[in-house]
């Protein structure tokens, strides 16, 4: 490639040359007028080409680029060349803070960046949700105007590293975030929040658990507390007496038992750590043992009844399901009044529309409040308090029974009326009832 | 407004600071008048000791608000929309402190009703619901005032004919209750007062709502049924 410098001074020489020959030829004043010629003639073509140079600048692209042959078609290649280089730095350095900025968007926790006046410099989705920003409109403004607490503002003040603020946000009621600052470059701020309602909730639950366990297993123990405590202070008693208080013991240490038992029964359900068995169930027998069950604590004041056809059977672990199932008609009898006429409960097992399963406990006594249904399955949720302890319940039978059905992929259903009875129905589903003729028969676990 | 730049960079500064404590003032408010009907609906002595002890200091910073605004305009003269904010604010701080009030007396209703160990409160669940509205329509003014956004504004002074309905609406309600059982008419009216002090929130809601129209356009709207057609370009 020729350089720049010498194809001009080529140019240049060319118009010497024939200037002096112009001049030699026809006197020195015709020489110099050809020179004077040449000259301008070069002068127009570069301010020609410079001035589309300076247009094609004001919006560089390659389809406007001139594309002049020579000396000046490098100079606009060389040009154009830089631009796009430097066009191709920002796209990179574009798509990288676009991916920055995409990363914090898809963060599960709110940021905010404020400047060193606390003011709005960038936040993501989830923290315009969490503090009630508007990010098209609040971008500038200070945050603590948005977000009205003293708190927040004292907190943006005086915040250290690891501080921490919990704040119920008005504008979403039973939430609760927990805000963090962290300082960075030049007095800005980094407002991290998290949502830690459920952690809060599950706290809460936890709490509730170990209160109300304490308190069931306290009662009983009460109870027998006192006795022993009477039989220490007054050794000697009547025969009559002592036997009764025993019996009274008795009976309260057996309901301490049941719990306890109950408790190790949901704690291994909720664990979930033992494979689940999978065997096929004889309901039929299952059911038999059940209104058995039933008649014993009932003392023939109820009339019990089943419906169960005898090959009626499910695949599932026996263990488990016969506790639901005895849950349910333990209820059952529990809850149906023993006046006459006598309550009624029937067991009964059926196919339902879907193909699945369904056994069901219907009774004919006190029925349950629609507001209390949603709730039963809760542990230690109590309809009716004093008669529910009465009658010896621990409360926690239909957990039981909901982490049963839960392992069972079973739904339960409760249908109830106060005063006309209930039915509790769990529904299995479809594939559970294509057993496995091959497989062992286990009608009872127990 | 203040976005725009002054050649003093303190004198921006000093309308940002007393924006920003007009609004710290509205969200203390607001976080009474929450607590107030918190009070109200659940009687919980914390609750209403809450509101009752956070008075003075909604008290004193009125006053501090005033004191900033009287410096402002003696050192610089504001003029156009620095003016409208001053004058502005300096209503919406009148407001804020009377809403408090109304809080207060909310919540000392309430001590008294429960004080008194009325089994039944009636229309308790009206109420409370007309309060929390109240309540919602403060923080979205106070939100308008903070972004200074006119349409929210204007529609917020349209929601305030809301809650004077609910407002019969209850008071009603509270009169065929007297009337059926004149046991309850020592109640009944404390909630009357409770009612009356809801609505008054609103009220003030209101005013708040016309100050940031004025501050935002400079178009007085008080007092007027429908705002100005110059206005509903705007919003």
């Amino acid at each position: 490639m020729i350089p720049v410098w010498f194809s001009l001074t080529l140019k240049f020489m060319s118009i010497a040359v024939v200037a002096v020959c112009v001049g030699l030829w026809q006197g020195a004043a015709a020489g110099w007028a050809a020179a004077c010629a040449g000259l301008g003639l070069l002068h127009a073509v570069h301010v020609n080409h410079l001035s589309r140079m300076e247009r094609w600048l004001i919006n560089p692209s390659a389809d406007t680029l001139p594309d002049p042959s020579g000396t000046w078609g490098l100079v606009f290649a060389g040009v154009y060349r830089a631009l796009r280089l430097e066009a191709r730095k920002r796209d990179a350095v574009d798509r990288e803070l676009e991916l920055f900025t995409q990363a914090a968007q898809a963060l599960p926790d709110g940021i905010v960046m404020l400047d060193s006046g606390d003011q709005l410099l960038w936040c993501n989705e989830t923290a315009a949700k969490h503090l009630g920003l508007n990010p098209s409109t609040d971008y500038g403004l200070r945050i603590t105007n948005i977000v009205r607490v003293a708190r927040l503002a004292a907190f943006l003040q005086s915040a250290k590293r690891d501080d921490i603020l919990d704040y119920r946000p008005a504008h979403n009621p039973g939430q609760t975030l927990s805000l963090e600052v962290i300082p960075f470059s030049d007095g800005r701020k980094l407002l991290v929040s998290f949502d830690i309602t459920l952690i809060e909730r599950a706290d809460t639950t936890r709490r509730d658990f170990i209160a109300n366990v304490s308190h069931e297993l306290r009662t009983p123990l009460t109870v027998i507390h006192g006795f022993l405590e009477h039989m220490t202070d007054a050794p000697v008693q009547p025969a009559e007496q002592a036997r009764r208080h025993i019996g009274m013991m008795v009976q309260q240490s057996n309901r301490m038992l049941k719990l306890v038992d109950d408790l190790l029964m949901l704690s291994r359900l909720e664990g979930g750590d033992a494979p689940q068995r999978e065997e096929r169930v004889d309901v039929y027998a299952m059911a038999h043992m059940l209104v058995e069950d039933a008649r014993a604590l009932s003392a023939g004041r109820h009339t019990i009844e089943m419906a169960v056809a005898p090959d009626a059977c499910i695949t599932g672990s026996a263990e488990e399901l016969r506790s639901a199932f005895g849950n349910l008609v333990s209820n059952a009898v529990r809850y149906t009044p023993t006046t006459l006429p006598p309550g009624r409960i029937t067991l009964a097992w059926r196919t339902n529309e879907k193909g699945g399963a369904l056994f069901s406990v219907t009774d004919t006594g006190i029925g349950i409040a629609a507001e209390h249904i949603p709730r039963l399955t809760e542990r230690f949720y109590r309809v009716d308090r004093g008669r529910s302890r009465e009658t010896g319940g621990t409360g926690l039978g239909l957990a039981i029974v909901k982490h049963v059905l839960l392992r069972h992929q079973a739904t339960l259903e409760i249908q109830s009326e106060p005063g006309a009875g209930c039915e509790f129905r769990i529904v299995f589903p479809p594939w559970r009832s294509v057993t496995d003729v091959s497989a062992p028969v286990a009608a009872d676990a127990a | 407004m203040s976005n725009s730049e002054h050649t003093s960079k303190q004198f921006d500064a000093d309308l940002e600071d007393i924006r920003s404590r007009v609004l710290q003032m509205g969200g203390l408010v607001e976080a009474q008048l929450m607590a107030a009907i918190e009070g109200f609906s659940s009687g919980g002595e914390a609750v209403i000791d809450q509101v009752l002890t956070a008075e003075p200091r909604v008290n004193s910073y009125e006053k501090e608000i005033d004191d900033a605004i009287v410096h402002v305009v003696a050192r610089r003269q504001p003029a156009a929309s620095d003016l409208r904010l001053i004058m502005g604010v300096s209503k919406i701080v009148t407001d804020l402190e009377r809403i408090g009030d109304e809080a207060e007396k909310i919540a000392r209703m309430a001590r008294q009703i429960y004080a008194r160990g009325a089994l039944t409160i009636p229309r308790s669940i009206d109420v409370r619901q007309t309060g929390n509205k109240a309540a919602m329509m403060l923080r979205r003014v106070l939100d308008a005032m903070a972004r200074l956004d006119a349409g929210e504004a204007e529609k917020i002074i349209a929601e305030d004919k809301l809650i004077d309905t609910e407002f019969r609406g209850i008071m009603r309600q509270l009169i065929t209750y007297m009337m059926e059982d004149p046991r309850t008419i020592t109640t009944a009216l404390d909630i009357v007062w409770i009612a009356k002090a809801i609505e008054r929130v609103g009220d003030h809601a209101k005013n708040i709502a016309e100050q940031v129209i004025y501050i935002v356009h400079g178009t007085d709207v008080r007092h007027t049924a429908a705002p100005p057609a110059a206005l509903q370009g705007n919003a």
